[in-house]
């Protein structure tokens, strides 16, 4: 019994300790706001409060990758708006002090999948893109879902 | 084979699955869902409301038109979201022609010939607010639409006719072109 119990705490302890691998959690979307008809508008992934924000909490040191599904349209009802996302409009930090303004890894790009470890304060990923709405855009409120995938590498 | 089914063993089996199935499941992967939003604003249109008219004419004879003219100024409607900035551009033309073409006559447009009025005001004569007299080949940066909340920008402009003394009699016209863009401002 008690060769058992010290198993089952071990266990225990090596589950507790993986359990929370990561959590990605979104701290900001990407909100471009007014936006006039024939004029694109760009946010940029280092613009706060604007760019969106997400944030992936788990054990630091411990490797993951993250994927993007991107939204290449806008909706409102039937109306669609383009939305691009370049090749760089990605970035991330895994420092201790993350700082969006001068991110740690810059210009990444969000179409292809991105594998960093998370550091001792998470790890941080912004994104910035682009719309284009035509001349004739109809007036309303559009949104897209970006839908990020983060996976444990067990490295 | 006998395989003793003792309460300890069991119960360390049942939490080693679950401890694996749960880190299995937890660990793995996890997955949240972002939104990219933006709001439009209304286009912008821009629309003829009335023509420059200059009315009878004589041969020889000048004749001008004030922009405050509320009966034969030209007037333009300009309709957008309101206080966004735009900027705009008159294409004025040089001369007024027969439909035929035969004939044309000089058309001339003054320095202070472009009143712009961002109230809601339709009415030339009576100017509410925003530029007044201003260069039509020249219109001013930073316009917008409805600087009191409304959604239209007006144009009134005047303008001059100069027939020669042979002009031929008849009915003349001419475009004036107005394009119109936001600025994202």
């Amino acid at each position: 019994m008690k060769k058992y119990s010290l198993v089952l705490f071990f266990c225990l302890i090596f589950l507790s300790a993986h359990l929370s691998a990561q959590n990605v959690t979104v701290n900001n979307n990407l909100t471009f706001g007014t936006v006039f008809p024939g004029i694109p508008k760009t946010i940029s992934k280092t613009t706060a409060g604007l760019a969106a924000e997400f944030y992936v909490s788990g054990t630091a040191g411990n490797e993951v990758t993250i994927d993007f599904a991107l939204p290449t349209y806008m909706n409102l009802g039937a109306s669609n708006m383009q939305l691009i996302f370049r090749e760089t409009d990605c970035a991330i930090d895994t420092s201790a002090t993350p700082d969006q303004s001068s991110p740690e890894f810059n210009n990444l790009d969000p179409w292809h999948t991105l594998t960093y470890r998370i550091g001792s304060n998470g790890l941080y990923i912004w994104l910035g893109g682009i719309i284009v709405p035509g001349l004739t855009q109809t007036e309303g409120s559009y949104s897209s879902n970006i839908v990020i995938t983060v996976t444990y590498t067990g490295n | 084979m006998k395989i003793s089914l003792d309460k300890p063993r069991v119960l360390f089996v049942i939490v080693l699955i679950i401890g694996l199935v749960t880190y299995q499941s937890i660990s793995a992967q996890d997955v949240s869902n972002g939104t990219a939003t933006a709001n439009v604003q209304t286009a912008l249109t821009v629309v003829a409301t009335q023509d420059l008219q200059f009315g009878t004419v004589f041969q020889g004879v000048a004749k001008t038109v004030a922009n405050d003219d509320a009966a034969s100024a030209g007037i333009f409607t300009i309709t957008g979201s309101p206080a966004a900035g735009i900027s705009a551009y008159i294409t004025l033309p040089q001369y007024i022609a027969t439909a035929s073409g035969d004939d044309r006559m000089n058309i001339a447009f003054q320095t202070s010939d472009l009143s712009i009025d961002t109230t809601s005001n339709a009415d030339p004569s009576t100017f509410g607010d925003g530029w007044a007299d201003v260069d039509p080949n020249n219109v001013p940066n930073g316009l917008v639409i409805g600087s009191d909340a409304t959604s239209h920008t007006m144009l009134f402009l005047g303008g001059r006719v100069i027939p020669s003394v042979d002009q031929l009699a008849g009915a003349y016209s001419g475009n004036i072109i107005v394009t119109v863009a936001y600025n994202g401002m």
